[in-house]
């Protein structure tokens, strides 16, 4: 997939909102899209879904089946989580849903009218329909908002799985959930402007946490990080990573050697 | 296409808003056909049911288009595999619930409107007229639904103006200007409905076509 002086405004006087991005998207990529409020993430993700057409500039080779998570689903339909998963798959060719709602913890709420949900149920619901038809393309916009402990620890491998396959997956996200990914790729909107960073975990200034036994091969701690060890409850230890990964430090379980 | 056009109908039924053009149709039915229309008017009276359906129709259509929340419609078109498809699934659902209310209509025009059911080539009419009135229905409602005017009070008045705008200028010389609405009723008046049927049909056809053309070289740019 390939974006080439990518350029979008909503009107024909207005600012640019995107301005001339350029990028190239490999079977198998998982990026991690950041920036301000406002800074277009959502016209991006827009934009790479096929919903809007550039203003100038071209979107070349978007994989056939795309998969689009809002920041926030839709929740004002006379369904149930259930008849609404029907009513998507059906529209999907038959594409099995049912498996991800399991996956993703939806099993309790399939009797469920959508309007009922929480926030982070209704975002499942998004995620669902959005993983059923095996895309070519994930966008994922905000896609741990909301979410509970175990679906956040879920997500990054899914969104792995899919990269394995051979999907692109895209992810606008503040909180860094996919940054334990390999070869994680970090986009970033400023003015409208795409740049490609390093991944964080090159990155020598930030910190990092593991809980449970310190030191393991292939930590970043050639690139000057420091590796330190937190000792707590158990009960507390989802609650503290995620605490840590908000704080946009690389946080993450390991198991003990003894 | 079919599957999400099913949804979007689904939708419609279940938020309970089909209702709506339901009672409005039901309430119009009670006020035209309250009475059996005597002997010999049977073509008029069936006609007059067919324009005065239109902007219940329209209503329908736009209410049905209406229904899916904006950010659902956009997790529709990545479903169904682009805007175009969706775009053609909402116009397939909204013709098909102007469609059955229309059949409604001529039904209950035929079993308690009139007296005797007229000729065959006169019901057949008839039927191709109400056929229009669901595709005109379906034109003016998506025009004035959400997609296209963001403003609920526009799209009601642009709706109920466009009904109007249809009744006055096609009960002028430049009828074939609109879909010839009144110029359907005065043929059936007149008597000569079956002979003026191509020139009407055609003029008709021609305007629905443009009118949802033009929803969706609106939607398409949108």
């Amino acid at each position: 997939m390939q974006l080439t002086r990518v350029s979008f405004r909503y009107r024909k006087r207005d600012r640019l909102v995107i301005s001339h991005a350029d990028a190239r998207l490999s079977a198998g990529d998982v990026v991690e899209l950041t920036g301000a409020n406002g800074a277009g993430k959502s016209t991006l993700l827009r934009l790479l879904a096929g919903l809007a057409r550039p203003s100038s500039g071209v979107i070349a080779d978007r994989p056939a089946v795309v998969g689009f998570a809002p920041d926030r689903f839709p929740t004002a339909q006379p369904f149930t989580v259930t008849t609404y998963l029907r009513h998507m798959s059906r529209v999907r060719g038959d594409a099995r849903w049912e498996p991800w709602a399991e996956r993703l913890g939806l099993g309790p709420l399939l009797h469920t009218a959508l309007r009922d949900l929480s926030k982070g149920s209704a975002h499942k619901v998004g995620l669902v329909q959005a993983l059923m038809a095996g895309p070519g393309l994930l966008i994922l916009d905000e896609p741990f908002a909301g979410l509970d402990a175990d679906t956040r620890e879920a997500l990054p491998a899914i969104a792995a799985e899919l990269a394995e396959r051979g999907a692109i997956v895209i992810a606008a996200d503040h909180q860094s959930g996919l940054r334990d990914l390999p070869a994680l790729r970090h986009w970033t909107l400023q003015n409208g402007h795409l740049h490609e960073s390093p991944s964080p975990l090159t990155l020598p200034a930030t910190p990092a946490i593991t809980a449970g036994t310190p030191q393991r091969p292939g930590t970043p701690e050639a690139a000057g990080q420091v590796t330190v060890a937190v000792t707590l409850p158990a009960c507390d230890l989802p609650r503290f990573l995620a605490r840590m990964r908000d704080e946009g430090y690389l946080a993450r379980e390991i198991e003990e050697s003894h | 296409m079919i599957a999400l056009a099913a949804f979007r109908l689904a939708a419609y039924v279940r938020s309970h808003r089909v209702y709506q053009a339901l009672l409005l149709a039901l309430a119009m039915l009670a006020i035209v056909y309250g009475s059996r229309a005597p002997r010999g008017v049977e073509t008029a009276v069936l006609a007059d049911g067919a324009v005065l359906i239109v902007p219940i129709l329209a209503w329908a259509a736009r209410s049905l288009l209406d229904t899916e929340p904006d950010r659902q419609r956009e997790l529709s078109a990545i479903q169904v595999g682009g805007r175009g498809r969706e775009v053609a699934a909402g116009l397939l659902a909204a013709f098909a619930a102007c469609a059955v209310l229309a059949a409604l209509v001529l039904a209950w025009a035929l079993l308690l409107g009139v007296s005797v059911s007229p000729p065959p080539a006169a019901l057949a009419a008839a039927a191709l007229l109400y056929v229009l009135a669901a595709l005109a229905g379906t034109a003016l409602g998506a025009l004035t639904s959400r997609a296209v005017l963001p403003s609920p009070a526009v799209s009601i008045m642009a709706l109920l103006l466009g009904f109007m705008a249809m009744l006055l200028v096609s009960a002028s010389s430049l009828y074939w200007l609109t879909v010839p609405l009144l110029a359907w009723m005065k043929a059936a008046n007149a008597g000569d409905l079956v002979e003026r049927l191509p020139e009407l049909a055609a003029i008709s056809l021609a305007w629905c076509t443009a009118g949802l053309a033009a929803y969706v070289h609106l939607r398409r740019r949108a």
